[in-house]
């Protein structure tokens, strides 16, 4: 055991000489700041947006009290005023943006048919968006395996390069404590970074203090041994350090940039997604045909779906609001399967992607991060039907002026119901990824670990 | 001398079973990338034209309705794919594909590929261009960086030195030699995509087609060269393999991991944009309270009305040959129009502006000079995006200000009546036509210029490097 330390101390010695080594390492700290900084600005950003909104609907009100100074029939009001669903992101976003530039973070609704309004993208920069977010869980995912990489793809080649192995070997110290010590010692200067990062990010994201500190520690350390893992597979192979940069960068390449990529094709064809776009023909469809439809025959399908209302008077007039927003919502009604179908084979492919990330751990830790910050594809569908029962509540709430021919007065807008979500941890698919990370990285440490014994190491 | 040293490299690398190796990985990957491309854009342009049908269709077959009602039905325009985009998706994976357009409101491009999968897009696309941009150049790194350091350790630079050839012929040699070795991989590829692309029925094989692929293919030319000179002179002036390998890729993961995303994600921190419910609110405002205030909407109206009875020489609305709602409704979606207008340049301004940091990056990093390039030709660029979506709201515009000019021809009383269903069939249907080359080519003179800039600064600094190198 003392010779661990004591080699363990002169490594520390030998990289604090190496000057570039040093740097590298101080040029990632930098990066990981500046991704820290970039996340929680970002995350900042969103939440102005999201702070003016109420303002929006605030002026929207107000243009509509000068518009119907008295009383007014709640069919205009409805018609006229807009309001918005919108999704908080957590404190753990800023660490984790995840598809939040993709998503639209809120949705603006009118009383009319849903599914026309559910899908409104947000400005965009197309070209900023295909870029990527430079956020913490870019560089823990991306940049943190080439760190590892650069620390030890000449772990023990160099040293039997320059004729120092030999030497060292014939000391009474096994080969197992000399890569044991030179590994460990990597392992601590780089978990040390990551883990520095990591919590720098929590404080100044100012994450509230749960079990995800620990997830998001664990996913970290976990993470970092298993390209470690890879490093002592590709050091037990014994080649020259040329032949192992080429290996592990290969091993990178192949982890985090060929398999997602190929994954991604072969999910998309695996798992096709029926066309948004048919729903929202479909229902625009509906909707317009209810202008040219007999009104008995719209009030009675309302009706059926809706009987509290049956008792109301049956409709003589050219247009009433109430036969309007029937057949608005029956309109809906008609695309219910389509709509559900949409948001169902997305989560289909999410979840054959969650399956199939074993494959990579570099996909596994994204969505697992992603998971905790609740930045996901699951957490922007889970807002899209907290958005769509707001619309439910919205309707509920003007059906009764509707139907009773209650006027409309400016006392109501403030009962009118408001909406507010915020983005939910994946928990289960954070710790399920966690689970298939401690075997991605259980299986490098036997593997590296069957071939030094097949193979051990040999001083020359 | 110069052309044995580049036939002796040549061999030697086809010999090389690692070369041998990765380059099979990367053709097999170009060609699959390829294949996976046409089959995409296939897919994908079918869709879109037989929605597009699908709505023009319905369009035409309206019973009879009242203009107005027809403005608020309204019709979808979806962005057909372009030719080469099978190649390069650029950014047609993060941009909408279809637009609903109405009247009063201009909506947003919705329906993007990216907002249809989970984050495993954000890893990257597999396309041609991806393998081209970021993978090529691995391989090339691989393939060069032992070009002068194991002359060197191994002794052989002498010998050769003692030939009587200077640095420079050696050097250029070399260079000739893994050019060659390059374009046996990449050629095949581009090869069957030029096929694909001239003998598929649903390309229309224009002369534009032709230098749009011309110039792609001479881009990734220079992109190479330079790739490789660049690599040889690293190799030339590092002390070890070992450290010319090391330091080709820490350039590789600086200009093609790094640099993109930081310099796209500063932009975008440097110059703000605001949501699409903010600018709608202030459009919305604009057109109401008119522009900075002046002439508000009801001003407008009141005298649209007082112009027209005067015109007509009559005192009641009742009286006038044209229906004032309808004329009313198409001053107020001009005025509409050419506020929203306004801001959508603005927003575009922005969003140049937040590009432009990546373009002029296109001069430290060559990466950052092929890519709009090549986007850029393969017309998936942000550019082309906005084309479009111009394109869709001239459209609109123009079908919108058709029907209110049909209702405002119907008369005094038009709200209780309808058009006949055969009116309908009389209005044009959206169809885009992409714009040329000649187009696009201005915007794409930076990331030219660039490449050029680095291929002969390259060739030429470079060169003159080497030949102050030491030789032992």
């Amino acid at each position: 055991m003392r010779n661990f330390w004591i080699l363990f101390s002169y490594e520390g010695r030998h990289f604090r000489a190496a000057k570039g080594l040093v740097l590298l390492c101080c040029l990632l700290l930098a990066t990981g700041l500046y991704g820290i900084y970039y996340g929680t600005t970002e995350i900042e950003r969103q939440r102005q947006h999201l702070a003016t909104l109420p303002e929006l609907t605030r002026r929207n009100v107000e243009e509509l009290k000068v518009k119907f100074p008295g009383p007014a029939d709640a069919g205009d009001i409805g018609y006229y005023h807009t309001t918005f669903a919108v999704h908080h992101p957590d404190p753990w976003a800023a660490l984790s943006l995840g598809l939040r530039d993709v998503n639209p973070s809120y949705v603006k609704l009118r009383l009319l048919g849903l599914q026309n309004q559910l899908y409104a993208a947000d400005n965009t920069n197309p070209m900023k968006v295909l870029s990527g977010n430079f956020d913490l869980a870019f560089v823990l995912v991306y940049l943190f395996p080439l760190l590892i990489i650069a620390l030890s793809f000449n772990l023990l080649s160099s040293e039997r390069e320059e004729g120092i192995l030999v030497l060292l070997l014939a000391q009474p110290v096994g080969p197992a404590t000399v890569v044991g010590a030179k590994l460990a010692f990597r392992i601590s200067v780089v978990l040390g970074l990551a883990l520095a990062l990591s919590v720098v990010g929590m404080l100044w994201a100012q994450v509230p203090l749960d079990m995800r500190v620990v997830a998001w520690l664990v996913l970290t350390i976990l993470y970092c041994l298993f390209w470690f893992g890879v490093a002592l597979v590709v050091t037990a192979l014994q080649r020259t350090s040329a032949v192992n940069a080429v290996t592990l960068l290969g091993v990178w390449l192949v982890l985090v940039v060929l398999v997602p990529s190929l994954l991604n094709l072969g999910v998309a064809a695996a798992r096709p997604v029926p066309q948004g776009i048919e729903l929202t023909i479909k229902q625009r469809e509906e909707i317009h045909a209810g202008w040219d439809r007999p009104k008995a025959q719209t009030m009675n399908r309302f009706f059926a779906l809706y009987p509290q209302w049956r008792d109301t008077t049956s409709i003589r007039e050219r247009f009433v609001w109430r036969w309007y927003y029937a057949f608005q919502h029956l309109g809906d009604q008609a695309v219910a399967p389509q709509a559900a179908a949409y948001a169902h084979r997305l989560q289909q492919r999410y979840d054959l992607v969650e399956q199939l990330n074993l494959l990579s751990p570099a996909i596994n830790a994204q969505s697992s991060f992603n998971a905790l910050a609740g930045t996901d594809l699951p957490t922007h569908l889970q807002f899209q039907r907290s958005a769509a029962r707001f619309h439910d509540s919205l309707r509920a709430f003007y059906y009764p002026f509707l139907f009773r021919k209650v006027e409309f007065t400016h006392a109501d807008y403030a009962r009118e119901p408001t909406h507010t979500f915020t983005s939910q941890p994946e928990l289960g698919t954070a710790y399920g990824g966690l689970v298939k990370l401690l075997l991605s990285v259980a299986a490098m440490y036997a593997l590296g670990a069957g071939l030094l014994r097949l193979r051990p190491i040999s001083p020359r | 001398m110069m052309d044995s040293i580049a036939q002796k490299e040549f061999v030697s690398t086809l010999r090389d079973r690692r070369f041998a190796v990765l380059s099979v990985l990367v053709l097999a990957l170009l060609l699959a990338a390829t294949l996976v491309g046409r089959a995409s854009y296939r897919t994908l342009q079918q869709e879109r034209q037989l929605a597009q049908g699908t709505v023009n269709e319905q369009f035409r077959n309206q019973p009879a309705r009242h203009p107005h009602r027809v403005a608020h039905y309204g019709s979808f325009a979806f962005r057909p794919k372009s030719g080469l985009s099978l190649l390069d998706t650029g950014v047609d994976s993060f941009t909408g594909s279809a637009v609903y357009l109405e009247a009063h409101q201009q909506n947003s491009v919705n329906f993007s590929q990216a907002q249809q999968s989970g984050s495993l897009l954000r890893f990257g696309e597999m396309t041609v261009a991806f393998v081209l941009q970021l993978l090529v150049p691995l391989l090339i790194i691989f393939l060069c960086f032992g070009a002068f350091t194991q002359e060197r350790e191994t002794g052989t630079l002498k010998l050769l030195l003692s030939q009587g050839v200077t640095l420079r012929q050696v050097a250029w040699g070399k260079i000739w030699g893994y050019s060659q070795a390059v374009a046996l991989v990449v050629t095949p590829a581009l090869a069957l995509a030029a096929a694909l692309l001239f003998t598929g029925e649903e390309f229309s094989s224009g002369v534009d087609l032709v230098a749009r692929l011309t110039l792609f293919v001479l881009g990734y030319g220079v992109y190479f060269f330079l790739i490789v000179v660049g690599a040889v002179v690293v190799s030339a002036k590092q002390a070890s393999s070992r450290a010319a390998l090391v330091t080709l890729l820490g350039f590789w993961i600086l200009g093609c991991i790094i640099l993109p995303k930081a310099t796209a994600n500063l932009g975008a921190s440097l110059y703000p944009t605001t949501t699409k419910a903010q600018m709608d609110a202030e459009v919305h405002e604009e057109a109401q309270h008119g522009i900075n205030g002046h002439d508000p909407q009801d001003k407008r109206s009141a005298e649209l009305k007082a112009a027209l009875l005067k015109k007509y020489g009559v005192d009641t609305e009742e009286k006038l040959p044209v229906s004032l709602a309808g004329l009313q409704m198409a001053a107020g979606e001009e005025y509409s129009a050419k506020v929203y207008q306004q801001h959508f340049a603005a927003l575009n301004a922005t969003y140049e502006r937040q590009n432009r940091l990546s373009d002029w990056a296109g001069l430290l990093n060559p990466y950052q000079a092929i890519r709009p390039l090549s986007m850029g030709l393969a017309g998936s660029d942000f550019a082309h995006y906005v084309h479009f979506q111009q394109a869709a709201e001239t459209y609109r515009y123009n079908l919108v200000q058709r029907l209110n000019q049909l209702q405002a021809d119907m008369g005094y009383g038009d709200k209780e009546r309808r058009l006949d269903a055969s009116t309908w069939r009389q209005l044009p249907v959206f169809t885009y036509q992409a714009p040329p080359l000649r187009w696009v080519l201005p915007q794409l003179l930076l990331p030219i210029m660039a490449l050029l800039l680095w291929a002969g600064l390259l060739s030429w600094l470079g060169l003159r490097l080497i030949s102050k190198t030491p030789v032992a």
